[in-house]
């Protein structure tokens, strides 16, 4: 038999701070901030657009999307199959990421291939061919893309829920990647005008993070400090506001599960109860032992996972509890998960706090300890509005956050009566009782996927 | 400094120092100390290929157990405990491994050993009735999730059916069928912890901000009076032929668009022969300029999605997959014809020595950004060791792949991805 050990204690955690940038800017305004990570080969580079989505007409949304998808398709000194080979060959990735707030354009590559990868990247950026044929073909894939998205599950009930959750003229509503109505009016003529207008230098970032070998200003400014655009017209964000609360049910004849969205109007970083609601959500649906998690999955073996996710926006946000359940238990799940959610007669209590607080400030370092995981923190914080110290701030704000300033902040913002509800699974069995459950107003809808074809 | 670069290729040179404990347990440590972090994880080397008939499915649901309490710590406060510590904490079942890991603030690493040796020592002193009836809802509901109530879901299931006979180790999945997570017993749960969770059948890594001798001294303590146990024998499974006869099978769901699926069994992992296979698979599937997209997808505009990629296997034989989505009005004949054709034209041509030399830059990125983070360089280290034997193979990999040359993945592909060596899926849409 083994001896007995008694648990050990947890050592005090050592001071930690997120990495401090070097900031300089390029010849044409282009500002330039690095970050020098020995030891990481692989060079995180991000481009940061002030392009908020909010910038596509009405009409043609996923505009951008299409148009960022046909940046590395070929540039005027490379036709397309060239150019990809070019990138491909430096052992280079190329991404973009398109968000409410803004664009990023991304680039990964060994150290030792940086400058010449970062000149690809820079004329995919600049001088893109954005060829008729491309074009067509990134809208018909973005439209088969999105036949994909509605035919699983997850994803049809999350589409659902930003329409129900946004006022629905605001973009926010939408997907970022544009809905088939729109996307299907994209033209070569659309996507050349959009790139003209709204991708240039002004309010550009450059983001270089990783073991910076060679000299990251001279590599920067040889990309791209002579680019130009004196077409570029920059569009304030707008900021979205909440739709009134409904219900709505997703048919899926004979699921097996139902996929469940119960959220509302959130808030975002700037808002001081941030740091309160980031406690008051790991310990209601963050944590593995989390209220939710504990009764519906540890306890009644319901669901893989449910969580309480807060999707913050440059201005306000989403809030969601999500996740799968069996469809014989979904209802009851429900059930169970309004009564969770209240906290009047259960404010959060002091270790649920403390927990939160070391899970937070315990998983930092890690995840800053990469290259990539610095960039996208800095690139989130510029498309946010936040300082370059803002990580430490907030760790510092966390660590004051009281048990009574946690349930008061969920209280301001989550009303268990007045929760916006999506769930995506078979509305024979479900309506009914679901509609039992205080959702008279339950609209039943169609799957997207099945209307078509 | 532990890289160097130089020219086009990055040397690594991650220390990586091994100790084994007197019960057989394999230590490994390789220190970081760029952020006040460690990783722990710990490979047992047992996966879906060690289960028994009509368990299919058990080692994935005795994973979910492992989390359930041991001697000194209730259900579910093991990944409590460990995210009160600030941890990022999990686990995953594959064909050939079960691997637990944890990384989080170095004052926490103590609390790490105590726990992995908790479970080691004393698994079954906690185990009831209860806590294996809900994780296995738990499961099933992963299976729902991730399998059942998904499009094109049960693809991975009808390749392992074509691709192996249903007695072989790899000719199940993981995740098992649920008649058999239902005819799971306690009993099954005390046998598989006995032949399988010994400290001789596991590798433990410890990466991050601690040193050697500080590692190897805490896992003694921690894990040095646990009783070796007897291994259980690895199922026998010597290597198989590549696949004769074409085999072929067709499904059909609500699914937005139809596709081709071909799979290829291939040799073992660990060799020249699978390494050329695998930048075979990359030349002809992976990225935007792959054969594949290139002449489907951005060529006739035929397919939605390709891709080719190998999975790596150590008993005996590997998988190879190909696919490729059909555009409306496409059928998924057509697509397969035009998938033969572009595999057959490499098989005879061999690839270019600029393809080959692309796909041996993308293995290099995707092998630095692996090993980048401690916690995955941690899972790394683990795999080595099991199924190679050796840790410090991760640090000459990005060499091993350099030295394929054009005539070695010709000759590979000759060998196994002849035309009646693949067998096919179609994947249809229901009519509505």
């Amino acid at each position: 038999m083994r001896d007995f050990l008694p648990r050990p204690a947890i050592a005090p955690a050592v001071v930690w701070a997120f990495p401090a940038p070097q900031r300089a800017q390029l010849s044409n305004g282009i500002e330039l901030m690095t970050f020098d990570l020995p030891g990481q080969h692989v060079i995180s580079a991000h481009l940061v657009l002030d392009l908020p989505l909010n910038a596509e007409p009405r009409d043609i949304e996923g505009v951008a999307t299409i148009c960022a998808r046909t940046l590395d398709e070929g540039t005027l000194h490379h036709n397309g199959e060239e150019f990809a080979e070019l990138l491909e060959t430096e052992g280079a990735g190329f991404g973009v990421d398109l968000s409410l707030s803004g664009a990023q354009i991304i680039l990964d590559v060994p150290a030792s291939h940086l400058d010449r990868a970062l000149h690809l990247f820079a004329e995919a950026v600049t001088e893109p061919s954005l060829a008729e044929r491309d074009i067509n073909r990134h809208v018909q894939l973005r439209l088969a893309e999105i036949e994909q998205a509605q035919a699983n599950p997850a994803q049809a009930a999350s589409i659902a829920f930003r329409a129900a959750v946004f006022e629905q003229s605001k973009r926010a509503a939408r997907m970022n990647g544009g809905e088939p109505e729109t996307v299907g009016q994209v033209t070569p003529e659309a996507v050349s005008a959009f790139h003209r207008d709204h991708f240039g230098p002004a309010g550009a970032t450059l983001i270089l993070a990783g073991d910076l070998i060679d000299n990251p200003i001279a590599v920067a400014e040889g990309s791209l400090g002579s680019w130009h655009n004196d077409d570029q017209r920059r569009v304030m964000i707008e900021d979205p506001t909440p739709a009134a609360r409904r219900a709505v049910l997703i048919d899926r004849p004979g699921a097996v599960q139902a996929d469940l969205r119960l959220g509302g109007f959130g808030i975002d970083r700037l808002d001081p109860r941030w740091s309160e609601i980031s406690v008051a959500s790991y310990a209601m649906g963050g944590a593995f032992l989390s209220r939710l998690n504990a009764v519906l999955r540890e306890e009644k073996g319901y669901t893989y996972g449910v969580r309480m996710n807060f999707g913050p926006l440059r201005r306000g946000g989403s809030f969601a509890i999500q996740g799968s359940f069996r469809t014989e238990v979904i209802v009851d799940a429900l059930a169970i998960t309004q009564e969770l959610i209240k906290v009047d007669n259960v404010p959060f209590t002091s270790q649920e706090v403390s927990d939160a607080v070391a899970f937070f400030t315990g998983v930092s370092p890690l995840r800053y300890a990469t290259a990539e995981g610095v960039a996208d923190q800095a690139a989130t914080q510029i498309l946010a509005g936040l300082p370059d110290d803002y990580v430490d701030r907030s760790l510092a704000l966390l660590r004051s956050v009281t048990p009574e300033a946690a349930t008061e902040a969920y209280r301001s913002i989550v009303d268990p009566a007045e929760l916006t509800l999506v769930v995506a699974g078979d509305a024979e069995r479900l309506a009914d009782p679901i509609r039992a459950l205080g959702f008279p107003d339950l609209e039943v809808r169609p799957a997207a996927s099945l209307q078509q074809g | 400094m532990w890289g160097m670069t130089s020219g086009a290729l990055t040397r690594l040179g991650y220390p990586i120092v091994e100790h084994t404990l007197e019960n057989g347990l394999r230590v490994i440590s390789s220190p970081d100390h760029i952020a006040p972090s460690v990783a722990v994880n710990i490979w047992y080397d047992v996966g879906s290929r060690d289960e028994e008939q009509g368990r299919t499915g058990f080692a994935h649901l005795f994973e979910h157990v492992m989390f359930q309490g041991s001697a000194h710590v209730a259900s579910g406060q093991h990944i409590a405990l460990l995210q009160a510590a600030g941890a990022v904490v999990n686990a995953t079942t594959w064909f050939d491994r079960t691997n637990y890991f944890e990384t989080l603030p170095t004052g926490g690493l103590d609390l790490a050993l105590w726990l992995e040796a908790d479970r080691m020592a004393t698994l079954l002193d906690a185990l009831t009735q209860e806590n294996l009836d809900n994780q296995r809802e738990v499961v099933k509901e992963e299976k729902r999730q991730r399998y059942d109530n998904v499009p094109y879901g049960d693809v991975m299931e009808l390749l392992n059916t074509l691709t192996f006979p249903p007695d072989h180790p790899y000719g199940h999945t993981t995740i098992g069928s649920m008649e058999d997570l239902d005819a799971a017993t306690l009993e099954d749960v005390h046998g598989f912890f006995r032949r399988h969770y010994v400290p001789n059948n596991a590798v433990l890594s410890i990466v991050g901000d601690v040193e050697p001798e500080d590692a190897f001294e805490r896992a003694e303590i921690y894990f040095g009076h646990l009783e070796p146990g007897t291994k259980a024998p690895k199922p026998e499974a010597g290597p198989m032929e590549a696949l004769s006869g074409m085999p072929r099978t067709e499904a059909s769901d609500k699914v937005p668009a139809e596709a081709v699926y071909f799979s290829w069994r291939l040799p073992a992992r660990g060799g020249g022969v699978f390494d050329a296979l695998d930048l075979a698979f990359s030349i002809l599937g992976h990225g935007q300029t792959s054969r594949l997209y290139k002449q489907l997808v951005r060529g006739t505009e035929h397919a939605e999605g390709t891709s080719a990629s190998t999975m790596g296997l150590i008993g005996g034989t590997s998988f190879g997959f190909s696919y490729a989505r059909a555009r409306d009005g496409i059928s998924p004949e057509q697509l397969e014809e035009e998938m033969a054709e572009l595999i057959a034209q490499l098989l005879s041509e061999g690839p270019t020595d600029e393809e080959l030399r692309r796909a041996k830059a993308q293995f290099e990125r995707h092998w630095l950004h692996e090993l980048a983070r401690i916690d995955s360089r941690a899972d790394a280290l683990g795999e080595y060791a099991t199924l190679h034997g050796d840790p410090r193979l991760i640090n000459s990999r990005i060499a091993e792949i350099a030295a394929v040359d054009n005539d070695d993945v010709r000759r590979a592909m000759q060998e196994w991805l002849r035309p009646d060596q693949r067998a096919t899926l179609i994947y249809r849409q229901e009519a509505s």
